[in-house]
């Protein structure tokens, strides 16, 4: 287990060295220059000189680099160059925000996706199994936006049920921001709802069909019991992996929630940063969401360890 | 069943490029939104309640105006740096205006008007001297006196800091001198007529000395001015907080508790927020949205014609960069004036912004809005719209027809629709329109390089017409991306910006449009107007044709 853990963390190191130096050409290579954005209007060439100057945007690209890679050793992400604030503390305001959204759309997502797939499984055939289908396949199908535009439409503008934009910070006032983000939650989640109600639905078809499955049945084991100890259990490492896979998916899904909802997390900086050529905020949330995607990678082979103990982590090729 | 095993060999390799995948994938992601929405194009505003006529929105009646309340503001583009000094966007003034008052206001009329200054300006016989009344009894918000020494501290900063985007605004001056605490002296190199609108912007803006003593280069993480309100909070990328001043000289006209601006870049979601009463105004209103507005009971439109101008660029000497010497271009358009006017007669201006902007905008010939004071008959003269004339032009050029012009846009939706409309237009003078659109961060760089034929952008304008005209027109000036260049016209433009009397400004930039299109290496194309969509719960927003939203003295109905 710890070689696998100390392989594991090497891996990390390099494939974030590795993310660094793309993200650090990647957002270079966008055509337009940041201290033109800046300057918008008002771009003579001094200013624009003192711009570069300031922000050592005339340095070679290699001294950039360098420079970028001593100070995120010390833990500090520069300064946007847009609002002249620390990233890092862009970075806390914005992270609770899209950490609280994902986690509860995953939970929504997670609650709806496994139980309409197993219904789904359990009762094939039926018109429970068409109607959990139908719904899947609206899931897929609805682009986040639109779904948020309606829901905006009927939530917020006719009925006045949810705020149609806005965030309060949940140690301000807890039910306020719940009231906030369940709307955003529910949108973001609908569309892993879907993948996860497929794929618990399959790999439940597979279980009920197995030779553990008949065994249980055969030993005389309640239905309820088959279902939820034995092949739902099975059935989870696929829905784990699933859900591991698509937490990518929810990232650039959050970018486009959060723009229409007007919540002030990763998603929306990202997209301002990249409008505003805000070298150092882009390079940060980037860096962040890959360091992010390792992690939970990484989480997720452990879990499959925990879910099905056949599954045991070592570093030891085979 | 799938009964994954750590110990497939393939595993690590493959995990490191799953990782790498997906960081590729994040990149990708965060590059192809790019186009998503962006309205620093500048794009839509301007409107029109019937044919023309501006509504700025009326002061509040105080009796009819409950006291307290937080107003909610939806605003289509991050302010910048929250620092008169360094500030360059034309969101960080709609901030600005209720926590950071200047030295001169503008009024409805486009009209210069003290603010923070008692009268207009008083200046000496040869122009280089100019005097300005302070108001006494006045306190920043940190409760610090407001008096010349932080005129002085202000105007030095602007001056002198490194990243200053005021100095050029700020022209030839010399030194500054405070004979008494209410009284503030300009010492000029040279006369310098736009000093005074340049005083009714940012640069007039007065900031607290102790507070650019305490903060320095930090000011704008709490900017400390005279207002109605002061600053409260800000959430970068999200809102923007101010608080009702206790400090400020004439407190009992200020009605609300709280202003909030929330950035909401979609337009759509700008309007949807007003309608579900999350905010109660929201600006730059797509001229799309406004029919359905208007029918909307709760919400009124202001509109205000802008001081700017939309129009087209054509590349006629911008070859090493903006700013470089110009050089000759080896193309019909760019060296010959025919086919350019050519062009010019081929454009229906009224059918144009009636089609794309269902008549919202105003058409526009020249780069002097009628609304201000230097306005006259010459400056709003227009090429009539004669597709026979251009194609008879275009024969006197010696051209092949269909002449073929690729056209570098903001892939913004207006502007796409802008671009197809006038596509078709041209093809009866004889052109055939290529559109290339582009992201607007590109498009900036594109045109400073000079990577361009014709272009399509505009300005947001300003109160004094120097601003507005001989950065874009005068030889090697920081934003005649043109790369044109008319020595003429650049001793009218320096005449008029060194003449302290009205009229003969006026009759200068007269010439100087007259100049503009017979050279055509700009066609200014349509005025926006400033779209502002209002709850009717609010009373007393305001705004004026300089653009800026005026919500401190506002305050909800009872």
């Amino acid at each position: 287990m710890a070689r696998y853990l100390l392989t594991r963390a090497w891996q990390s190191a390099l494939t974030l060295l590795l993310s660094t130096i793309v993200v650090f050409v990647g957002v270079r290579a966008l055509p337009g220059d940041p201290a033109l954005a800046l300057a918008g209007e008002d771009r003579s060439p001094e200013a624009l000189e003192a711009i570069r100057r300031h922000y050592g945007l005339d340095q070679p690209l290699p001294v950039q680099f360098a420079q970028y890679v001593e100070r995120m050793a010390q833990g500090d992400f520069g300064v946007s160059i847009r609002t002249g604030t620390p990233v890092s503390s862009m970075l806390t305001t914005a992270l609770p925000v899209t950490v609280e959204l994902s986690v509860l759309a995953i939970l929504i997502a997670a609650a709806l996706g496994v139980g309409a797939g197993v219904i789904a499984a359990v009762r094939r055939g039926r018109p429970a199994e068409w109607l959990a289908n139908g719904l899947a396949l609206i899931g897929l199908s609805v682009p986040h936006f639109w779904l948020g535009l309606l829901a905006i439409l009927y939530l917020s503008v006719a009925t006045g049920l949810f705020p149609a934009s806005g965030f309060v910070p949940i140690l301000e006032d807890p039910v306020d921001n719940l009231h906030h983000i369940v709307l955003p939650a529910v949108i973001l989640g609908t569309g892993l709802a879907a993948i996860i109600m497929r794929q618990t639905r399959s790999a439940m078809l597979d279980s009920l069909s197995s030779d553990y499955v008949r065994t249980a049945k055969a030993k005389g084991l309640r239905p309820r019991a088959v279902i939820t100890r034995h092949a739902l259990r099975n059935s989870l490492i696929v829905v784990v992996t699933v859900v591991g896979l698509q937490l990518g998916g929810l990232i650039s899904g959050a970018v486009v929630t959060e723009q229409i909802f007007g919540l002030p997390g990763f998603g929306k900086m990202t997209i301002d940063a990249v409008f505003q050529r805000d070298y150092p905020v882009i390079q940060a949330v980037v860096l962040l969401t890959a360091a992010a995607y390792i992690v939970i990678n990484f989480f997720v082979d452990l879990l499959y360890s925990v879910i099905d103990p056949r599954i045991r982590v070592t570093g030891d090729p085979a | 069943m799938t009964n994954l095993s750590v110990r497939d060999t393939n595993l690590p390799r493959r995990r490191v490029l799953r990782a790498a995948v997906a960081a590729a994938a994040v990149v990708c992601t965060v590059v192809a939104c790019s186009p998503v929405s962006n309205n620093d194009g500048g794009d839509p505003s301007g409107g029109d309640q019937s044919a023309g006529q501006d509504s700025f929105g009326t002061p509040a009646d105080p009796a009819a105006v409950k006291q307290g309340g937080k107003l909610v503001i939806a605003l289509s583009a991050e302010p910048d740096a929250l620092d008169p000094t360094l500030s360059r966007s034309l969101y960080s003034r709609y901030v600005f205006q209720a926590m950071c008052q200047k030295l001169y206001d503008v009024n409805e009329q486009a009209q210069v008007v003290p603010q923070l200054a008692t009268a207009l300006p008083t200046t000496s016989g040869d122009g280089r001297t100019v005097t300005i009344p302070l108001r006494p009894g006045v306190r920043f918000a940190d409760g610090t006196a407001f008096d010349s020494a932080a005129v002085k501290a202000t105007l030095q900063r602007h001056l002198t800091n490194a990243r200053s985007a005021r100095k050029s605004e700020l022209g030839p001056i010399d030194g500054v001198d405070t004979p008494d605490a209410q009284t503030v002296v300009l010492r000029l190199k040279q006369p310098f007529a736009p000093l005074l609108g340049a005083l009714a912007d940012r640069a007039g803006m007065i900031m607290s000395a102790q507070a650019l003593r305490s903060k320095g280069d930090d000011f704008a993480s709490a900017p400390v001015c005279v207002g109605p309100f002061k600053f409260a909070k800000r959430v970068p990328q999200n809102s923007i907080e101010v608080v009702r001043d206790p400090n400020y000289y004439d407190a009992n006209k200020v009605h609300l508790d709280a202003i909030s601006w929330r950035i909401l870049t979609d337009a759509s979601i700008r309007a949807a927020n007003l309608r579900s009463g999350d905010a109660q105004v929201a600006d730059s209103i797509s001229t799309q949205d406004v029919a359905s507005l208007r029918q909307d009971a709760a919400v009124s439109v202001l509109q205000s014609q802008s001081l700017g101008y939309q129009g087209l660029t054509i590349n006629v000497g911008n070859v090493d960069g903006v700013g470089t010497a110009p050089k000759p271009i080896n193309r019909p358009l760019a060296q010959n004036a025919k086919v350019r006017q050519a062009f010019e007669h081929a454009i229906d201006r009224k059918s144009l912004v009636d089609a794309v902007f269902n008549g919202l905008h105003a058409a526009a010939c020249s780069p002097i809005s009628p609304a201000s004071t230097f306005s006259s008959p010459e400056a709003q003269t227009c090429p009539a719209h004669d597709p026979a004339k251009a194609k008879q032009l275009l024969a006197e050029a010696g051209v092949q027809t269909p002449y073929t012009v690729t056209m570098l846009a903001s892939n913004t939706p207006d502007t796409l629709r802008l671009a197809q409309a006038l596509q078709s237009m041209v093809k009866d003078g004889g052109f055939d329109l290529k559109i290339n659109p582009v992201e607007y961060s590109s498009l900036l760089d594109e045109q400073d390089r000079g990577n361009f034929e014709l272009l399509q952008l505009g300005w947001s304008g300003r109160i004094d017409p120097d601003a507005n005209i001989t950065n874009f027109v005068g030889t090697s000036a920081s934003q005649n991306v043109a790369g044109y260049s008319n020595p003429q016209l650049d001793t009218l433009l320096t005449q008029a910006r060194q003449a302290g009397d009205v009229e003969e400004r006026r009759k200068l930039y007269g010439q100087a449009v007259t100049l503009l299109q017979q050279d055509d290496a700009l066609i200014y194309l349509y005025r926006q107007r400033n779209l502002t969509a209002v709850s009717k719960q609010i009373q007393g927003l305001q705004v004026y044709p300089d653009g800026v939203i005026r919500a401190a003295f506002a305050g909800f109905g009872k």
